[in-house]
């Protein structure tokens, strides 16, 4: 197991660096000087020159990318053009925001996504069942900015229930939340109810029912458990897509997370900023996925890999 | 697999995530917290926040603990930093916490007034070379160090030091020694003397009218020298690092969140009425407008989002609330003469025939605004409203393309960059009106970088955009635009080599009617008669001002943010 995890994490190392690396190409063969963007109306030509200097821009793109990586390794992920503050720092302070925003979404996903698909598969093909389905359906196809617009039209501004944007306490977190865990709670949902069904059919739940056991034990006690396992593997997953989903969020509800930083470096050619928010959210990415295998190993001993 | 490891590892999940939450709060509220006043003491900032629910006072009553007479503005784009000698967009903060030796006070719509500021008078020689300043005395920076004439010298050549890498030395650089020390061969100014802690003599390279009214610009702020120094790189970054003598405080800043000032209650021209003034940062135009229909912002900007004009213009709701004032702008479109047909006259004077002005204001804006046939904006020093209208005429404009070789029209390109939706329904319309003299237009989106970079090799085909002043002269027109480096970086190519060395005599000029009469003719020739790009008219600054404040002007320059220090502005009790 514990060599398992090595394995893992050994082999994101090189996943990371070429990620960086093809980052790093693109970013330079798109036109566009970063300089020109930072510099604005007035500036003197010398100056550009002295700035280039000084960010060391002239070398070739491999020398930059060497030293780029060296000081990666060293935690220093350069300082953004734009904010002309320490990458690394900027991130640390971002990312709290992120994963509050992502816990509290996945909480939604799961506090709604795991009864509803329960209660589907329990009543399927019933009038609850078609109305699950279809609000989960409706969380999968909404597309966030528009479902937070909507949201904030009706709870903030016409009901006066809620702050329109913000992340202060939790009570700015409802909205945001919501949106982006709605999409989750119907994959959720549908998931569970699919497996459920499927689960149902064995002969160990009709083993379960013959020794009289109540239908509500079989389902929680026997069937639920079983069908849980790709449900727990997808929620694992899942961080990468409310790390996707929380760019749009973050930028409605103004929540200063990695997205807004994200978004903001993509538009102003901000390379260093841009390469440290897509490396760290890489990495985030991977880990996701190495919990999912390794919850997959530990809720089911029959493929604990050895 | 049993029941109880499930439970475990929920629990666990919850408690690792409660205690994310939790320890991010603390360390918020330890780092962000600025020095607040005493009455904060009394209303902990986790009542606020909680208590906080209807409407107004919301989000700057979390974030400004104790303040509640203050101005709650919202921002689309926050400073990248508020050092004002390394910033040309934003001036939001440095017009409150600095001061200038000059202030452009608004005087009415669209009309500045000069009038002193750390320099109490000035004089200045017969031949418009040496300005010496009698600085005023008993002014205390925020640290509570006397502003001196030091201090002047080093603003000024802090601006010129290259390390700097300050972004407007155009407005300085027409003193004498600018040249040696943005090359780095001198650190010292040769044009600048102190004659004594209050008095400064300023020499020129040459006479330049409207130095005076270049100093008023935010760029020139005045900087305490040992503060600025010992802060070092967290000068504009780190609030209380960043100090002026100017009537608020920088107080806070909490990244892509908000940025608060709080009143100078030793501010030299008396404390502010209001205790302080709240950006909050707001990237998306519908989330702005909710927040300011639920109070939760004071002033509503529309040029962050034009397509919001009509519904407040339109709504009875609103119509006490609107604060409107021209913008001194001139927007138009460029050619550029190094790409063909544009080389010729004929053909840039039969495109400006074939733009409908007052259709492309109606549809875009609503109808609010002026036309323009020219590059000096209505407002600024030397406007001309005489100037012989351009008629929209499309049949003139084919019969002049006919006459220049072609009568079936060309293909040219419009850039602009991309996800700007406001440029490409612009675009669009032009792209429409072209159709009608037979000229096929196609909209090139780039992204700001290219954009930029392209335009400042000379390269960029035409394109639409505005300028706006920074200070109120037509030499921060002309020059800006038709100066011969200025037209290559922005890829106009404007190749009359007469008029090119006019524009930069025009500066030395020191008779006031003489340089209005000069730069007056320029503009003609430069706009009617070589046709160098197609004006087409000056906006309308809308804001929209809820009933809590009392007195909002907008600046005489229209800009989004100005010098929030005025008499009659305020907060309802």
């Amino acid at each position: 197991m514990g060599r398992f995890i090595v394995n893992r994490i050994l082999i994101s190392v090189p996943v990371l660096i070429g990620v960086a690396l093809i980052l790093f190409l693109l970013l330079n063969v798109v036109p566009g000087d970063p300089v020109t963007v930072m510099m604005g109306e007035h500036i003197k030509p010398n100056l550009i020159e002295v700035f280039r200097e000084r960010m060391r821009l002239d070398d070739p793109v491999l020398v930059r990318f060497a030293r780029y990586i060296a000081g990666a390794l060293r935690g220093d992920f350069g300082i953004s053009y734009k904010l002309n503050r320490e990458v690394g720092g900027l991130i640390a302070q971002s990312f709290p925001h992120t994963i509050k925003l992502s816990v509290y979404a996945a909480l939604v996903a799961w506090l709604i996504g795991i009864p509803a698909g329960l209660f589907s598969a329990v009543k399927s093909n019933t009038l609850i069942d078609r109305a699950f389905m279809g609000f989960s359906l409706l969380g999968v196809s909404l597309p966030v900015f528009w479902a937070g617009l909507l949201m904030q039209y009706l709870f903030a501004y016409k009901l006066r229930w809620l702050p329109v944007n913000g992340y202060y306490s939790l009570k700015y977190f409802i909205m945001p939340a919501i949106v982006l865990g709605w999409g989750s709670a119907g994959t959720v949902a549908r998931l569970t109810r699919s497996n459920l069904l499927e689960i149902m059919k064995n002969d160990f739940i009709r083993t379960a029912r013959a020794k009289g056991l109540k239908e509500s034990a079989v389902v929680t006690g026997h069937a639920l458990k079983n069908a849980m396992l790709p449900v727990v593997t997808i929620m694992a997953m899942q961080v990468a897509s409310l790390l996707g989903g929380a760019v749009m969020t973050e930028s409605i509800f103004g929540i200063p997370g990695l997205g807004l930083i994200a978004v903001r470096a993509i538009s102003m050619r901000d390379m260093p900023l841009l390469q440290g928010t897509i490396l760290f959210s890489t990495a985030l990415v991977i880990a996701g996925n190495l919990i999912a295998d390794l919850l997959y190993g530990f809720l089911d001993p029959r493929i604990r890999v050895e | 697999m049993n029941k109880k490891i499930t439970v475990l590892i929920a629990v666990v999940v919850i408690a690792a995530a409660l205690w994310v939450m939790n320890n991010q709060r603390n360390s918020a509220t330890t780092t962000e917290t600025a020095p607040v006043p005493e009455t904060s003491a009394e209303t902990p900032a986790d009542t606020t926040t909680t208590e906080s629910g209807e409407g107004s006072g919301g989000i700057a009553a979390n974030v400004a603990a104790g303040y509640e007479n203050i101005l709650r503005l919202a921002t689309w784009d926050e400073p990248n930093q508020n050092d004002p000698q390394k910033t040309t967009e934003y001036y939001s903060i440095n017009f409150q916490i600095f001061d200038r030796l000059v202030e452009a006070v608004t005087a009415g719509p669209a009309r500045s007034e000069l009038v002193p500021g750390l320099a109490e008078s000035w004089e200045v020689t017969d031949d418009g070379l040496t300005y010496t300043f009698n600085l005023r005395k008993g002014v205390k920076f925020h640290n509570g160090a006397e502003f001196t004439a030091k201090d002047v010298k080093y603003t000024f050549e802090r601006m010129l030091w290259p390390e700097t890498e300050a972004k407007n030395q155009d407005f300085i650089d027409p003193i004498k020694g600018s040249t040696e020390v943005m090359e780095g061969t001198a650190k010292e100014l040769s044009g600048v003397e102190i004659v004594d802690d209050y008095t400064i003599k300023v020499t020129l390279k040459e006479p330049f009218a409207p130095f005076i009214a270049s100093l008023a610009t935010p760029s020139v702020s005045i900087l305490n020298m040992e503060a600025t120094e010992a802060a070092g790189a967290d000068f504009g970054l780190v609030p209380e690092k960043t100090i002026g003598t100017g009537a608020y405080i920088f107080d806070k800043w909490v990244l892509r969140d908000e940025l608060l000032v709080r009143r100078n209650d030793n501010y030299w021209r008396g404390a502010p009425e209001l205790d302080g003034i709240s950006w909050k940062v707001v990237q998306d135009a519908d989330t702005m407008r909710l927040m300011f229909e639920s109070g939760e912002i004071d002033v509503f900007d529309t040029a962050v989002a034009v397509s919001q004009i009509e519904y407040f213009a339109n709504n009875p709701k609103y119509a006490g609330n609107l604060a409107i004032g021209d913008i001194a702008d001139t927007n138009y479109y460029s050619f550029n003469q190094r790409i063909k047909p544009f080389d010729d006259v004929r053909v840039r004077k039969a495109l400006q025939m074939a733009v409908d002005r007052q259709g492309m204001l109606d549809a875009l804006f609503g109808g609010r605004g002026t036309l323009s046939y020219g590059i000096i904006a209505r407002g600024i020093i030397g406007h001309n409203p005489d100037l012989p209208a351009i008629p929209y005429d499309p049949e003139a404009a084919k019969a002049l393309l006919a006459e220049a070789g072609y009568p079936d029209g060309f293909e040219m390109t419009v850039t602009q960059i991309a996800n700007q939706a406001d440029t490409l329904a612009k675009n669009e319309l032009f792209q429409s009106m072209m159709s009608e003299i037979g000229v096929k237009v196609t909209i090139d989106q780039m992204d700001s970088a290219a954009w930029y970079a392209v335009r400042a090799d000379g390269d960029l085909p035409s394109y639409a955009t505005y300028w706006a002043a920074d200070y109120n002269d037509p030499d921060n027109f002309i020059y800006t635009f038709f100066a011969p480096g200025n037209t290559v970086r922005r890829s106009f190519n404007f190749n009359n080599e007469e008029l090119s060395k006019r524009v930069v005599a025009a500066r030395a000029i020191t008779v006031p009617q003489e340089r209005i009469k000069e730069y007056q003719a320029l503009e003609k020739a430069i706009i009617q008669d070589e046709a160098a790009w197609i004006p087409l008219f000056q906006r309308q600054h809308i804001f929209v001002v809820n009933n809590r404040v009392e007195g909002f002007k907008v600046s005489w320059n229209g800009w989004s943010d100005g010098w929030y220090y005025y008499e009659g502005l305020r907060i309802k009790p």
